[in-house]
């Protein structure tokens, strides 16, 4: 047989190349905005002015509440839903994982729009709760993208473990609490990284539901409107410092599990 | 081997389909070298587009009918060709905001005819980015001159007030539309006196019913107001020699003090509105979440008219203290016209085709903001605000309605007098944001181009507002 006439390597250069142009260059541009000032000088003011400011820090920390929040509620609704979505014993379930994924193809500005009237109906008047809003919202928009990671870890798991978890005399609740949330915490973990992150920035959220504070993607658009690259560099530049360290816990996380479970298997 | 003919084949042909394309664009260039090309950007939705149905047709008093059938861009290109005798293509283009225009401008993109709001045009002029209209523009007995012949005495007294070093605005301007910002509110709910003031936006009966422009400069100017009300509606103040001078002063500042107080005022303001709102605010008012919203005078119009048609009737008021006139103009840009005379122009002709009091009527009719255009004592645009405005004979309610500094100029003693009778309701309402009546315009006040470092403090105090206060809530959860 012929080989092709590219090496796999080479396979790998359209999407290096549109990282290089749309990933690593931009993040050059905005490391340089970051440290310098108005007039071009290195500088570490706009740093220094952040930490300084008790409104650009509480607005981080606005932020990583609700981003929080949102976590925690999605999961607390996702589990069970995809728990019984991957252990159920019952005809239709990929029909019924369809129905809680299907959302998710809609666009969420849409999914928000609806909701905003369910909840002005609820509460009489929407500005009254902005906070609660948020977190409702947030957690409406995201859910789908904590279900499919756990259903897809917990569809995975051997049913013979459970099996032999139960002969050995375990009750449910302990067959769940030490064979089946540890075996899932590689889908737990993806799951949070993916509503986490995007809920710190997801302003558009707040706009729609009429909540006027600022969190970090907000405040971010609003100095990059206003010409203030500097200040919106070093914002930006303070999330994917963020971004970095979870992404480093959660890896030491996930990667701890996988040695533990190694070292069960030897 | 054979795949590989057909590989060659494939090539050949996408090559050919380039080449192609290629021919076609190089022979449009080549056909074109005597047709003007005029890059315009405007505001969206502010022209009017045409397709109008034939009832909506305007029938005014002397038997003139006006119909938009087609856009006026469309229009201009065949009056340009009829008048000038040369052919002139418009390449019309629209953006959102006046940063986002220059920002447009600095990236590179040209144009040589935009329209941004004063005090954008300020800035451009003192960044010399903006090219002075020739002469020929400012002829009066030229009569295809429409815009020196019928824009409004008061509108051109103050472009003749307003200047950036030494250069008169006047000179590198042209209005287009203008108007008051102002409160557009409910009746029902909210009684006129308490609509006369910038207070109503902290007003703690109307709690997450009433909404405010998500826009800094929109923000900071009721707030200032508001920080500044005891002495700007002080009778004292209002009689002073200076008045409108220091009023503008007053309400331009962006020292430090000022800018603080207002930051404190805009956040009690934030936990009192429903939302800062960028277009929902027409909306809420006609569904009754919201009683009242901060408008331009412009989008006001059309808010009642929407209402209306909902059965929901709603006011509008430029509040006591101060209101701020803003208008749009045309400017041409020095790196667009780049000394082409020709191009140059089609842009100024581009100008005074809008301005012909008709096409100024076909405008307003379409997008409900003002023109500055007024025309003479025959012309359209009286007769299109009778027709819109005028009180029917067996109205029983009437009022009159003093217009006269617009129509003829502020100082009018000698000119005629320009009154209209109108239902007594339009003092208050589409007739009163449209054309505010003198009262309001003289305690309106310019918004400039704040300087480099106003300008940084206030967006600051914008998103000091903005951010979640950290140490208010602290102490809100203490104090409990």
């Amino acid at each position: 047989m012929r080989k092709p006439g590219f090496s796999r390597k080479q396979l790998a250069l359209p999407y290096a190349l549109f990282l290089l142009l749309f990933v690593i260059l931009p993040l050059f541009v905005v490391i340089r905005y970051a440290f310098t000032d108005t007039a071009g000088h290195i500088s570490f003011r706009n740093f220094i002015s952040f930490f300084q400011s008790s409104k650009t820090i509480g607005t981080l920390i606005y932020s990583l509440v609700v981003a929080v929040l949102t976590t925690v509620g999605c999961l607390l609704l996702a589990y069970p839903v995809a728990y019984i979505l991957a252990k159920g014993a019952y005809v239709g379930r990929h029909t019924f994982l369809m129905l809680f994924v299907l959302p998710m193809w809609i666009n969420f500005t849409l999914r928000i729009t609806a909701l905003k009237e369910i909840l002005t109906l609820l509460e009489g008047n929407l500005a009254l709760y902005p906070f609660l809003n948020t977190i409702l919202c947030m957690i409406y928009d995201f859910l789908p993208f904590m279900i499919l990671p756990l259903y897809n870890s917990l569809t995975k798991l051997d049913n013979s473990l459970l099996e032999a978890a139960a002969d050995l005399g375990a009750r449910r609740w302990q067959i769940f609490v030490r064979v089946v949330l540890p075996l899932s915490v590689p889908g737990i973990i993806s799951g949070i990284t993916m509503v986490f992150l995007p809920s710190m920035t997801n302003y558009v959220v707040l706009d729609m539901i009429y909540n006027s504070t600022y969190i970090v993607g907000s405040l971010i658009g609003s100095y990059f409107s206003s010409y203030d690259w500097h200040n919106g560099s070093v914002v930006s530049i303070i999330l994917l410092l963020i971004i970095c360290a979870i992404t480093w816990i959660s890896n030491r996380f996930a990667g701890g599990e996988q040695e533990r479970k190694a070292g069960v298997a030897l | 081997m054979k795949r590989e003919i057909k590989r060659i084949k494939q090539l050949f042909s996408g090559l050919f389909l380039i080449l192609a394309c290629l021919a076609v664009f190089v022979g449009c260039d080549q056909e074109d070298k005597d047709v003007i090309v005029l890059r315009v950007s405007n505001w969206e939705e502010y022209i009017d587009q045409g397709e109008w149905d034939a009832e909506e047709a305007i029938e005014l008093e002397d038997g003139t009918v006006i119909l938009g059938e087609s856009s006026l861009v469309e229009d201009f290109e065949q009056w340009f060709f009829e008048t000038y005798g040369k052919r002139v293509v418009v390449e019309y283009s629209t953006f959102g905001t006046n940063e986002e225009l220059y920002n447009q401008l600095t990236m590179g993109d040209s144009y040589d005819l935009v329209c941004p709001s004063e005090y954008m045009i300020m800035k451009m002029m003192e960044e010399g980015m903006v090219e002075p209209y020739s002469a020929e523009f400012f002829e009066e007995e030229n009569e295809n001159n429409y815009y020196v012949n019928n824009v409004s005495p008061y509108i051109r007294e103050m472009f003749g007030n307003l200047a950036i070093g030494d250069k008169m605005l006047g000179d590198y301007a042209a209005g287009y539309m203008w108007g008051t910002l102002g409160i557009v509110y409910n009746p029902e709910y909210i009684s006129e006196e308490e609509a006369a003031h910038w207070r109503l936006l902290l007003n703690p009966a109307i709690s997450k019913r009433v909404t405010i422009k998500d826009s800094v400069r929109d923000a900071y100017f009721a707030g200032n107001s508001i920080y500044n009300e005891a002495l700007i509606g002080s009778q004292e103040f209002i009689s002073s020699d200076e008045y409108y001078q220091r009023l503008s002063e007053i309400l331009n500042a962006t020292d430090k003090d000022t800018v603080d107080a207002v930051e404190e005022i805009l956040s009690n303001i934030k936990d009192n509105v429903y939302s800062f709102e960028t277009d929902s605010g027409k909306a809420d008012l006609v569904t009754g979440k919201v009683v009242a919203n901060q408008q331009w005078s412009g989008d006001a119009v059309y808010t009642m008219d929407q209402a209306e048609e909902d059965g929901v009737y709603l006011n509008y008021s430029a509040p006591e203290e101060a209101t701020n006139l803003w208008f749009d103009g045309w400017v041409m840009l020095k790196s667009g016209i780049d000394g082409d005379e020709d191009r140059k122009l089609a842009a100024e002709a581009f100008v005074n085709y809008l301005s012909k009091p008709e096409n100024a009527v076909r405008n307003m009719y379409y997008i409900g903001y003002t023109s500055v255009i007024a025309g003479d004592e025959q012309g359209a645009v009286r007769q299109y605000i009778d027709w819109c405005y005028g009180a029917e004979e067996d109205e029983e309610e009437v009022a009159e309605y003093d217009v006269t500094y617009f129509f003829e100029g502020a100082d009018a003693a000698a000119a005629e007098e320009y009154v209209l009778t109108v239902p007594e309701d339009q003092t208050r309402r589409q007739l009163y944001a449209q054309y505010p009546t003198f009262d309001v315009v003289e305690r309106s006040v310019v918004m400039a181009c704040f300087d480099k470092e106003g300008n940084e403090r206030i967006n600051r105090m914008w998103t000091n507002v903005r951010c979640f206060d950290i140490v208010k809530w602290w102490d809100g959860v203490f104090s409990k």
